[in-house]
């Protein structure tokens, strides 16, 4: 025993890395080459009740919808941004003010009575969608600036059947 | 110089343990980075931005994706006036208006696997300069095919 020890105290353990290093080299050139970055998406439900279905006469809403409406240029930018009648102008200062007047109607975000209140967009047929993604955001609610949260405002979004194009605007 | 032994050629002996150590680093974040998920989303959607939409907590379960967009250049300018529904008919794009045979098809799709089509959400990805109206009358086309949840897609952000 005292001499196997001795033997052994001086020697090296020698593993062989080489063939782990192939195997570890080949899982990161792997990994590297199927790395997707992907920025990330959000949604935004809508509703869209079916046309045409018989509504139920009985269930009366108990608040008007609320109307916005965006009118396109002919070459599809924002021409202006109506919230009833009012005309809030383009750009997104027009919809900080559309989400300024969603928050007076509302009240109070977060109230129970948000629930049962809708909104209802009326864009052209030629307007860019990225203007009814930014309404549609102005009416759903605002980022909290110190909390970085959501805070909802009204969650039922609707749309008006669009117009055919060339039609009336 | 006669006294050493010709084969007595010392070794090299290179430490390995750091560069192990950054290899498997490396080999972890990269596997903890790496999406492996199937997604149906297609890159030449340029999608509109919102401060607003932030992804979902909760995953939808069964979801049809519709990619409204352009063909595009390098540069991101668009090519083509027509936008076109990718990545839904074998590859090969279709025109939004025309989709209705298809969508219709997937419709029967998910009722043969069972799945009710009010538990299934068409998710709309559509491009930021789209025209509202093709993305309203695609809706509609989906209602005649028997979906009824809708989702449109956004890029969470600032506003541009």
């Amino acid at each position: 025993m005292a001499r196997r020890r001795k033997q052994s105290k001086g020697e090296k353990l020698e593993t062989n890395m080489s063939a782990m290093i192939d195997i570890v080299f080949q899982l990161l050139i792997f990994f590297m080459l199927t790395l997707k970055i992907v920025e990330p998406e959000g949604d935004f439900n809508i509703n869209m009740p079916a046309q045409g279905q018989p509504t139920n006469p009985d269930v009366v809403p108990p608040f008007p919808d609320i109307k916005v409406k965006l009118r396109a240029n002919p070459d599809g930018t924002l021409a202006g941004l109506f919230f009833g009648s009012r005309n809030l102008g383009i750009g997104p200062a027009a919809f900080e003010q559309l989400n300024i007047e969603i928050l007076k109607v509302i009240g109070r975000p977060g109230d129970p009575i948000t629930k049962d209140m809708a909104v209802e967009i009326d864009a052209d047929y030629n307007l860019h969608f990225s203007n009814v993604i930014n309404a549609v955001g102005a009416c759903t609610g605002r980022v909290d600036k110190r909390s970085g949260n959501i805070v909802k405002y009204i969650e039922k979004i609707k749309f008006k059947p669009p117009t055919p194009q060339g039609g009336a605007a | 110089m006669a006294k050493r032994e010709p084969n007595a050629t010392p070794e090299a002996e290179v430490d390995m343990t750091p560069m192990i150590d950054i290899v498997f680093q490396l080999i972890a974040f990269f596997m903890v980075i790496s999406n492996f998920e199937q997604t149906q989303a297609d890159e030449r959607v340029k999608l509109p931005r919102d401060a607003l939409a932030k992804p979902p907590e909760v995953k939808v379960e069964h979801s049809l994706v519709l990619n409204v967009g352009f063909y595009r250049d390098m540069k991101g300018e668009k090519t083509d006036t027509q936008p076109w529904l990718f990545n839904f008919v074998d590859g090969e794009p279709v025109l939004p208006l025309s989709s209705g045979g298809q969508l219709k098809k997937e419709a029967k799709l998910f009722g043969a696997k069972g799945i009710d089509l009010k538990e299934v959400t068409v998710k709309v990805r559509a491009d930021s300069e789209v025209q509202t109206g093709i993305v309203q009358e695609l809706i509609k086309l989906c209602q005649d095919a028997g979906f009824e949840t809708f989702a449109m897609s956004a890029m969470s952000g600032p506003d541009e």
